[in-house]
């Protein structure tokens, strides 16, 4: 046994950390000026392999420091300090469109990293790393509360900070998928605001009647957070993607009983039937359905349903009227809906309305539809269940990796930000960050 | 009522503190005047509450973690209070009171505690300091069973300063920090094979990794939590029981393993697969400090490096000989002394004049580096005067290159890994009477002692077994 080769290390640090954390890479105890590969293998809940990796020569100490160096190969380059886990792809061989989405957001997701001599680009399983470890990414910080609801009708489940509270309340929407999905709201639960992940498509009331709900379904969750002796029923916002956007423009400008505080959207429209609610937006969906477009790959491009952008104002939510701060996130090479073309209607409604101060708009060019966390992989095309005909379709989400993948990072960062400032505000928090984002 | 533990360069930061700061009076003042004015209003229906934040809130014990408060009133007092459930499920808990500045906020690694279980700048205090909860059991000490689980530390912070739980102020905020002994991918393996009673644990990836045998006293039992630290580091480390555990043969209170044993663990890990064979090291703990003089100086085994920390290199009791002969551990009482409470010192027992001389290890034989702390205020083993017998041994046979002596004032016998609370005294036994035994070491000096101790023996094992 190469003696030297025992001696090389690699550390990551922090070895447990939350999801949207960044994370150090340190190999050390190379051969200096050595060509190495490090690696980084991820078996998802569903079974499927993912893996990353990235070409490194060590420098004349015999140490590679992965937020310092760059990658001159593999599945990402140049310096990126998390590139080992954006950059994660289903390993050869696996099913087409597979995207990653944690259910159990109770136990971390395990990724194992090694350093490999030479620059490999295959068969790492047969090859003996020079070292390995195992790094933990959690998306609950230790005291969060998970909280199944089921009172009031709904399907959700509320996360709660560690601690007395009150803390600040947010009702989290996901798109056109339905399901009940945990993973945001438990990581922005992890950053003090009390959480609410809301199943608003495949809900208990949907699937017992096969009725699509209605506001006060909404009216509902809301009214559960603001009466919740933890929360801060004067501090809601509302955050959601895709087909919660829709959800989410209609409640801010016109509800009466829901009052928020602010609102995020993240890839989605304002344009929407104003007669009626979920049921009528999925219907104007349908009857437009004649604008899809399928790749030369046959992947579903739906980002014409709602084009042109109607300048009838009985078509969109009139934004005009908003008075809560409003974040708008939007990947212009959004395939899945006209996210962009939408929010620059937007903007343009409010310069004229003369509220375009509420308005925080961030576009990302060569971003897709799927806007998510940071750090997870980027899906340009993933397998996704209609919610209505139940079909199994392949769909092209868009973005480019690596720009969606930064795109991520700066939009979640500045979403906690915004958050932050409408949840918090009025209290005095000086230059200090409340965390290490 | 609370212990107030200060440590020499605490004092020194504090009192300079007053010193540089003008305004010390007024901010005084100040906090009194809204104690005079009655209370600040905390619960609100309009503003969320004060946040405490912790950074990592997981993280391995002997991590630091970075604790801040924000959102507060200027420079309103504030306490913390940090509290834990044992595996044994014994409640511990900390104090420390806060003045937060100017903006609302306050740092741990910035900002000195001016009173409560600690005071000073200490980071990591509410850890160290912690003290088991009025109205628990007698004469606890704080020692990780299941170290596959982490300790779940909760910390309040509350209004004004308080050092009780009674009369509990409303928390105002809190956070959740996760303390592990174990970082990801290590495998733990209980050994009992061959008459070996232990645990391995392996550290993530291909190895082969450098190894140490890690050896603990006549408290008995096994106690995994060093070892699975050692391996989040990268070595391979066994745990190895002998003595006062159920698998192990024959009577109790009595070590019915002889050298053979130790030989048999050692040779264990060097002939393990994922083991380098030529760096494999022992670390022990009193007897397993002994034990771990005696093993390369009895049996013919050669570590690459030892470290020995408050250990006797001779003692009255025995392993089990040739002869099948063993000696109690009570045989040595004649030299066990005791204090006003009736707690027992055991410390005479190992002072090299009452020990005889046939029963000195013949250190000048050893031919591998040797790392000996020593707690000056260590009660249970003789440990200065067993340095300087070593010391002396091995200078005269010209081996004094081979010694690295760390000594620590205020420190007791336990030098265990850092940031976890220390013992001055903790039940020994219970049968056929209850005996409280006195560890010594003074909780702001020993914290000091077990922070700096593990880093230089973490350096000291990289250098003699990994370059």
């Amino acid at each position: 046994m190469d003696e030297k080769h025992s001696c090389v290390t690699l550390s990551v640090q922090p070895s447990r950390g939350l999801v949207d954390e960044k994370f150090v890479i340190l190999v050390q105890n190379s051969f200096p000026s050595s060509l190495l590969t490090i690696y980084a293998h991820h078996q998802c809940e569903d079974g499927n392999s993912w893996h990353a990796f990235a070409h490194y020569t060590s420098d004349a100490t015999g140490a590679v420091n992965v937020s310092e160096d760059c990658s001159i190969g593999g599945t990402y380059s140049g310096v990126e300090a998390m590139g080992l886990l954006w950059s994660l792809q289903p390993v050869p061989g696996s099913k087409p469109g597979l995207r990653m989405r944690k259910k159990n957001v109770q136990a971390p997701m395990v990724v194992t990293i090694s350093v490999y001599s030479s620059h490999l680009t295959e068969g790492f399983g047969d090859q003996v790393p020079l070292a390995g470890v195992e790094v933990e990414r959690w998306y609950m910080a230790p005291g969060v509360q998970r909280i199944p609801v089921t009172e009031d009708g709904l399907t959700a489940t509320l996360f709660l900070p560690s601690g007395p509270g009150p803390f600040p309340g947010l009702l989290d929407l996901w798109g056109g998928g339905g399901q009940l999905v945990e993973y945001r709201a438990a990581l922005l639960a992890s950053h003090g605001i009390a959480s609410m992940a809301l199943d608003y498509l495949t809900c208990k009331y949907t699937m017992e009647t096969g009725k699509i709900v209605e506001q006060d379904y909404f009216e509902m969750a809301y009214k559960f957070l603001q009466k919740h002796p933890k929360v801060l029923g004067s501090r809601i916002a509302m955050l959601g993607l895709s087909l919660g956007t829709s959800v989410i423009l209609k409640i801010a400008v016109h509800s009466q009983i829901m009052k928020l505080r602010c609102a995020v959207c993240v890839s989605g429209s304002h344009v929407q039937p104003m007669d009626g609610f979920l049921k009528e937006i999925l219907d104007y969906f349908s009857k437009n359905s004649g604008n899809t477009h399928f790749t030369k790959d046959n992947e579903v491009v739906w980002r014409d349903l709602l084009l042109p952008i109607p300048t009838d104002l009985s078509l969109k939510v009139d934004v005009g009227k908003l008075q809560c701060p409003l974040m708008l996130v939007v990947g212009e090479d959004d395939q899945n809906w006209c996210a962009y073309e939408s929010a620059m209607d937007m903007k343009g409604m409010m310069e004229r309305a003369g509220n375009s101060h509420l308005l925080t708009l961030l576009s990302y060019p060569n971003a897709g539809h799927l806007i998510e966390p940071p750090y997870m992989p980027h899906a340009r095309v993933s397998l996704f269940r209609e919610i209505q005909s139940r079909q199994k379709l392949m769909v092209l989400w868009g973005g480019q990796t690596l720009e969606h993948s930064r795109a991520q990072e700066d939009a979640w960062r500045k979403l906690l930000v915004f958050l932050r400032k409408n949840l918090y505000s009025g209290v005095k928090s000086g230059s200090s960050s409340l965390s290490n984002l | 009522m609370f212990r107030t533990h200060v440590s020499v360069k605490a004092i020194g930061r504090l009192s300079g503190f007053i010193q540089m700061d003008p305004d010390f009076t007024a901010w005084r003042k100040l906090a009194g005047l809204q104690r005079l004015t009655g209370k600040v209003r905390w619960k609100s229906n309009t503003r969320p509450a004060p946040v405490l934040t912790a950074a990592p809130v997981r993280a391995l014990v002997d991590e630091q973690v970075s604790i801040r408060g924000h959102f507060l009133p200027l420079h309103c007092p504030v306490t913390l209070h940090a509290r834990m459930h044992s595996d044994e499920g014994d409640l511990w808990e900390s104090f420390a009171h806060y003045n937060a500045d100017e903006r609302g906020t306050f740092s741990l690694t910035r900002d000195p505690s001016v009173g409560g279980s600690y005071l000073g700048c200490e980071p990591m205090g509410l850890f160290w300091s912690m003290q088991p909860a009025p109205g628990g059991r007698e004469g606890l000490r704080l020692r990780k069973k299941s170290v596959e689980s982490p300790y779940t530390v909760h910390v309040s912070l509350l209004e004004g300063h308080v050092s009780t739980s009674e009369g509990q102020r409303s928390e105002l905020a809190a956070v959740t920090i996760e303390r592990w002994y174990i970082a990801p991918g290590v495998k733990r393996i209980e050994i009992n094979q061959n008459g070996l009673v232990g645990t391995l644990f392996i550290p993530p990836g291909p190895g082969p990794f450098p190894a140490m045998l890690d050896l603990w006293g006549m408290g008995g039992g096994l106690q995994e939590y060093r070892s699975s630290l050692l391996a989040s580091k990268g070595y391979v480390s066994f745990s190895l029981a002998y003595f006062g555990h159920k698998d192990l043969p024959g009577p109790p209170n009595c070590i019915n393993v002889g050298d053979s044993y130790f030989k048999a663990a050692f040779l264990l890990l060097q002939d393990h697969p994922q083991v380098v064979s030529d760096r494999v090291g022992i670390i022990g703990l009193s007897f397993g400090c002994y034990l771990t003089l005696r093993i390369p100086t009895k049996t013919g085994v050669k570590p690459s490096c030892l470290v020995g920390i408050n250990g006797p290199v001779g003692c009255t009791v025995s392993l089990l000989n040739s002869d099948g002969r063993t000696k109690n551990f009570d045989s040595s009482q004649e030299f066990w002394n005791f204090d006003d409470e009736g707690c027992v010192i055991f410390k005479d027992a190992s002072l090299p004049a009452n020990i005889p001389p046939d029963n000195f290890l013949k250190v000048e034989k050893l031919d591998c580096p040797l790392m000996y702390i020593v707690g000056e205020d260590d009660l249970s083993t003789a440990s200065i005067e067993n340095a300087d017998l070593i010391e002396e041994r091995l200078r005269s046979a010209g081996k004094s290159h081979l010694l690295t002596r760390l000594s620590y004032p205020g420190a007791g016998h336990l030098i265990e890994p850092p940031y976890s609370p220390s013992a001055r005294t903790s039940m020994w036994s219970v049968k056929p009477k209850k005996l409280i035994t006195m560890w010594g070491g003074h909780p702001a000096l020993h914290a000091a002692a077990q922070e700096d101790a593990w880093k230089k023996i973490l350096d000291y094992l990289e250098k003699n077994l990994r370059s």
